[in-house]
């Protein structure tokens, strides 16, 4: 990115006006993105899944109340205020789109990738979920049900993807490994051990 | 009437989704900064909490090459309009300051408390994890749009629907691809602030809110890939009884 790149410059022109009126202060606008740089980010949706996974009772609380129970491992605030976990099952795929917007649960998942907000994203996913997942590397086999979840309003929404076969031995800490974003948003599954 | 921000499934919008699966959160400092600037700005304007049907309204008026350019650009025209409307900055005022003018005598300012107040609040959640009592109970009160009711909810969980054929122009949760399609309420979330009017700073009274599931063919009929639903969450005003 050179000095002269015209939207670099404008950024810039607006932050120094808006610091002025009091309506920005640079240093915690510094914390804030390092908040999201660092702080948020997969590895907490990650970790929540990897947490269902092995205890069977938070599993319940999730899908009970997602908020609450993913609050108990520390983790709330901007676009969080209502978690709805959805829970993937040999019937049923889940996936997540906004189509009005970019709405995404940044409290477990961080900022949203540049191809969830693309307007071939938002414009395909609720017409032609099959297509698009299997451009995407997905295939869902004919006999489970394609469920879309188009977040508008309150809700945001976590897929629990499917934990793979043969991990029953594995700690949640090694299983979050196994948890990516993509699983987590519904346009693949989570990691099958030793496949990659 | 279709808006640009209103895209499921509109076939113009379609093609191949440049998919890069560990993607950073930014691509240039410029981001970063259009980014940290909206939610101080937010957090200034909102002390009550954020606003963000005002935001995404402000977004969905700015011109259409600005919308389809790179998204925290969207983010920073979308907070200069808005800026604009509400009389924090003065139309040209950006532009005089990249071609290095002076300052504009005058204009209004924030008050010093008011900065503080954001820039605490903001400190305060950017941690890497939060109390739990924080994030289960304060926060979604602050920050979500929930809000308590004495009215019954007028549509039961597993009752059919339809929406509304008619879809206003300004800032909606209704999407153009659901108006007039029947449906099935398969969750009601409780009532919350009406986005359709707040985006416009109207106060309203709060609505509920349900979950409606649609066949895929009752939304593309024939087109429609096998066994697939989308389910959205939609205002009570924009359902009828089928």
């Amino acid at each position: 990115m050179t000095a002269a790149d015209p939207r670099a410059i404008r950024v810039e022109a607006v932050e120094s006006l808006l610091a002025e009126k009091g309506l920005v202060d640079p240093a915690v606008v510094d914390t804030i993105i390092e908040h999201y740089e660092t702080n948020v980010g997969p590895l907490n949706g990650a970790k929540v899944v990897a947490r269902a996974w092995t205890d069977p009772a938070f599993r319940n609380r999730l899908l009970d109340n997602g908020t609450k129970a993913i609050a108990e491992l520390g983790f709330g605030g901007p676009e969080g205020a209502m978690m709805v976990a959805i829970e993937n099952t040999p019937d049923v795929h889940n996936v997540v789109v906004c189509t009005l917007c970019s709405c995404y649960p940044w409290p477990v998942l961080g900022l949203p990738p540049t191809w969830y907000k693309s307007s071939e994203y938002r414009s395909r996913m609720v017409a032609e979920p099959r297509k698009l997942l299997g451009e995407m590397g997905l295939e869902v086999p004919a006999t489970k049900k394609v469920r879309v979840w188009d977040s508008s309003v309150e809700a945001r929404y976590l897929v629990i993807p499917e934990r793979p076969a043969g991990t029953e031995a594995m700690s949640a800490d090694d299983l979050a490994g196994l948890v990516t974003r993509d699983s987590m948003i519904g346009v693949a599954v989570a990691t099958v051990p030793g496949s990659d | 009437m279709t808006t640009l921000a209103d895209m499921g499934g509109r076939a113009e919008f379609y093609g191949p989704v440049q998919h890069v699966p560990e993607e950073p959160a930014f691509h240039a400092d410029w981001e970063r900064r259009a980014f940290g600037c909206a939610v101080f700005a937010s957090g200034v304007l909102n002390p009550t909490g954020p606003d963000l049907d005002s935001a995404r309204w402000a977004i969905e008026q700015i011109e259409p090459e600005d919308y389809l350019g790179p998204y925290y650009w969207r983010w920073l025209r979308g907070l200069e309009l808005q800026l604009e409307q509400l009389k924090w900055l003065r139309p040209g005022e950006v532009d005089a300051r990249i071609q290095g003018e002076p300052p504009l005598p005058g204009g209004r300012h924030v008050a010093k408390v008011q900065t503080k107040v954001a820039g605490a609040t903001l400190r305060m959640i950017a941690r890497p994890t939060l109390p739990r009592w924080m994030a289960a109970h304060l926060l979604p009160r602050v920050i979500g749009g929930n809000r308590p009711t004495l009215r019954r909810p007028r549509f039961k969980v597993g009752g059919a629907v339809r929406v509304r054929s008619e879809r206003i122009d300004t800032h909606t949760r209704q999407p153009g691809y659901v108006t007039g399609k029947p449906g099935t309420i398969v969750g009601n979330s409780g009532a919350a602030r009406f986005s359709d009017e707040r985006a416009l700073g109207r106060r309203s009274k709060p609505q509920y809110v349900y979950t409606v599931a649609f066949a895929g063919r009752d939304l593309w009929g024939e087109a429609a890939e096998p066994d697939t639903e989308v389910r959205i969450e939609l205002f009570e005003s924009y359902l009828e009884a089928p």
